[in-house]
């Protein structure tokens, strides 16, 4: 990624929390994701404009790429989670340890989102696969969430999800 | 039933008389096997409907991407197999991504449909939700704050609670609590987006920004379970066609020992001298005229028993006269000028009564201005308080 080029834009998210937790006490309960997601909602969410349905909303979206990070994840390291918000976005950034040779499939399913037959595909996925792939979970927060996705990858393995969700208009 | 291992939120069932499969609650399995029961008892639901199968997802607060397939797969797998059913899927306009994720479904297979049930689900709801009540309101609360201001606190609102205010129409009401007795929470919650949004922007005009305001509906409310100390609902359970739901809701996010605080109207018992019996004619007319559009403008002496068969205990009920005197003469002829407005300009024509009804209907409200203005005159409207505590 071009950080250089990303400087200004970058600049007018505002930071409005951070997480981090070791990735082994992360994995070692399903139910973390539900939890961690519905907080950190509520956290986020009191100062938008109807809080109580934009928590409903960022939650649903949260714990989607909070299960991508436990289905996925290794259990070295960190997990870590920051939520910036600008006008009426917020952008979620997930940084997991994940086995090297799965970067790449994170990279593709992130690549497939901006492709025109997008919606084609998330269709497809509904109506064929038993269990929601990364991809069709990816297409989801895309599709019924407007969220653009961008991917960043580190020397560790690890992926970076950077999501922007602009749930503020979609609620009110 | 509540599945092991999910949250004590997630419920499904089926009712084989109206052919509801509902889902609700949370709902966010790691894998499919800990829905296996709920996947099966919707098979079992598929096997057993003729026609229509209705899929309540309305209650639905969050459901995670697996459970979310796991469903469709056999709802899809369903329609292809038998041409002969159809699936309407449920939705409500509160929690924004079912409608969005469910509707993809007509897309895949014309046999499932999608329905938003909270597009025209109540009776009055045009009327109320529209922005003519919105003066109606805002005039009716400057009026009762006097009196309320001083019953609030033997009903339990006092500095530090969490409060909610269910129906809180144009927000007044929150505003006005939380200036005088700083809770530490308040959310208000309504139906109508065009109140919610002179809601905001008063609030904002009084420097006010810690009230949550928030769209939703009052019997199937995103709130959780046991979260207020009070929970005020104002001059709404009248206009309710399913009161028992509402007042249900209520008691759920009341926390026990908190208390849920009802007013409500007895309209036939608005009075005023002199011209009293034009203005009482109206008034009885008006009951009516409510009763017309499922709502009971004359519950306020009703509220001990809803308040005792919804599960209080502690009631206390008292009432309070709302008149002429009480401030500026004027500020109670607005009311009933907002009332002739939308009673007999709106609702009476909705009903499709004649023009010489609607004149003498509209006389007793002029009557009742004139009652309020006169120097030797008096007006009144009657309120019903009512508030009871859940059990702990
Ligand atoms: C008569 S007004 C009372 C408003 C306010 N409590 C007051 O006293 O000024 C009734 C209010 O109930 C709201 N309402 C009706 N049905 C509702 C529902 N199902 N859920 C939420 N609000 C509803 C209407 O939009 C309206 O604002």
């Amino acid at each position: 990624m071009d950080v250089g080029n990303s400087v200004p834009a970058e600049a007018a998210f505002e930071p409005l929390l951070q997480f981090e937790m070791e990735m082994g006490t992360f994995l070692s309960e399903w139910q973390h994701c539900d939890h961690v997601s519905t907080y950190l909602a509520r956290m986020i969410s009191h100062n938008r404009t109807d809080p109580v349905r934009h928590s409903n909303f960022f939650s649903s979206a949260l714990n989607e790429l909070l299960e991508v990070s436990f289905r996925g994840g290794t259990s070295s390291g960190q997990i870590g989670l920051s939520i910036y918000r600008h006008g009426p976005i917020e952008r979620v950034q997930i940084t997991f340890p994940c086995p090297a040779e799965q970067v790449p499939f994170y990279r593709e399913a992130v690549q497939k989102i901006d492709r025109s037959d997008a919606h084609a595909r998330y269709l497809d996925s509904i109506s064929t696969d038993m269990a929601p792939s990364r991809e069709s979970v990816l297409l989801d927060l895309a599709i019924n969430f407007d969220a653009s996705i961008r991917i960043e990858e580190s020397t560790s393995p690890a992926v970076t999800l950077i999501v922007d969700l602009p749930l503020e208009g979609l609620v009110s | 039933m509540s599945v092991a291992g999910l949250s004590p939120n997630f419920k499904v069932a089926f009712d084989a008389n109206s052919q509801v499969f509902s889902l609700a609650g949370v709902i966010r399995p790691r894998s499919v096997d800990e829905i296996a029961d709920s996947i099966a008892m919707l098979r079992q639901a598929i096997d057993d409907v003729r026609g229509v199968l209705y899929v309540d997802v309305k209650r639905l607060i969050q459901m995670n991407n697996t459970a979310f397939h796991a469903f469709v797969r056999v709802a899809l797998d369903a329609c292809r197999a038998r041409a002969d059913l159809r699936m309407v899927i449920v939705t409500s306009s509160v929690v924004g991504w079912t409608t969005r994720m469910f509707g993809h479904l007509n897309q895949i297979e014309p046999q499932i449909t999608v329905e938003v049930y909270d597009s025209t689900f109540y009776p009055g709801q045009s009327f109320v939700e529209d922005t003519s009540f919105i003066p109606i309101l805002r005039t009716q609360t400057k009026m009762t704050w006097r009196h309320e201001r001083s019953i609030l606190p033997r009903h339990g609102l006092r500095p530090g609670i969490a409060m909610a205010d269910v129906c809180c129409g144009i927000g007044d009401f929150a505003v006005l609590v939380q200036k005088e007795f700083q809770p530490a929470r308040i959310v208000a919650l309504d139906h109508s987006k065009a109140s919610l949004a002179y809601a905001r922007e008063v609030a904002t005009n009084f420097g006010i920004t810690d009230i949550e305001y928030t769209y939703g509906d009052a019997s199937e409310m995103l709130l959780e379970d046991n979260q207020f100390d009070f929970v005020s609902c104002r001059h709404s359970l009248q206009i309710f066609n399913e009161r028992e739901l509402l007042l249900k809701e209520l008691y759920r996010i009341c926390k026990p020992g908190g208390r849920v605080y009802i007013t409500n109207e007895k309209n036939s018992h608005c009075l005023g001298e002199p011209r009293a019996q034009s203005i009482q004619w109206t008034y009885n007319e008006v009951a009516k005229l409510f009763s017309h559009f499922d709502m009971d403008v004359e519950l306020g002496p009703k509220s001990r028993r809803y308040l005792a068969d919804a599960g209080f205990d502690d009631i206390l009920v008292e009432s309070f006269m709302v008149t002429n005197l009480d401030g500026d003469p004027q500020d109670f002829a607005d009311v009933i000028t907002a009332w002739e407005n939308v009673y007999a300009g709106e609702m009476a024509v909705r009903r499709g009564d004649t023009p010489e009804f609607i004149e003498r209907f509209r006389q007793g409200f002029r009557d009742h201005i004139f009652a309020a203005l006169h120097p030797k005159g008096y007006a009144g409207w009657p309120i019903w308080v009512a508030s009871g505590r859940k059990p702990t």
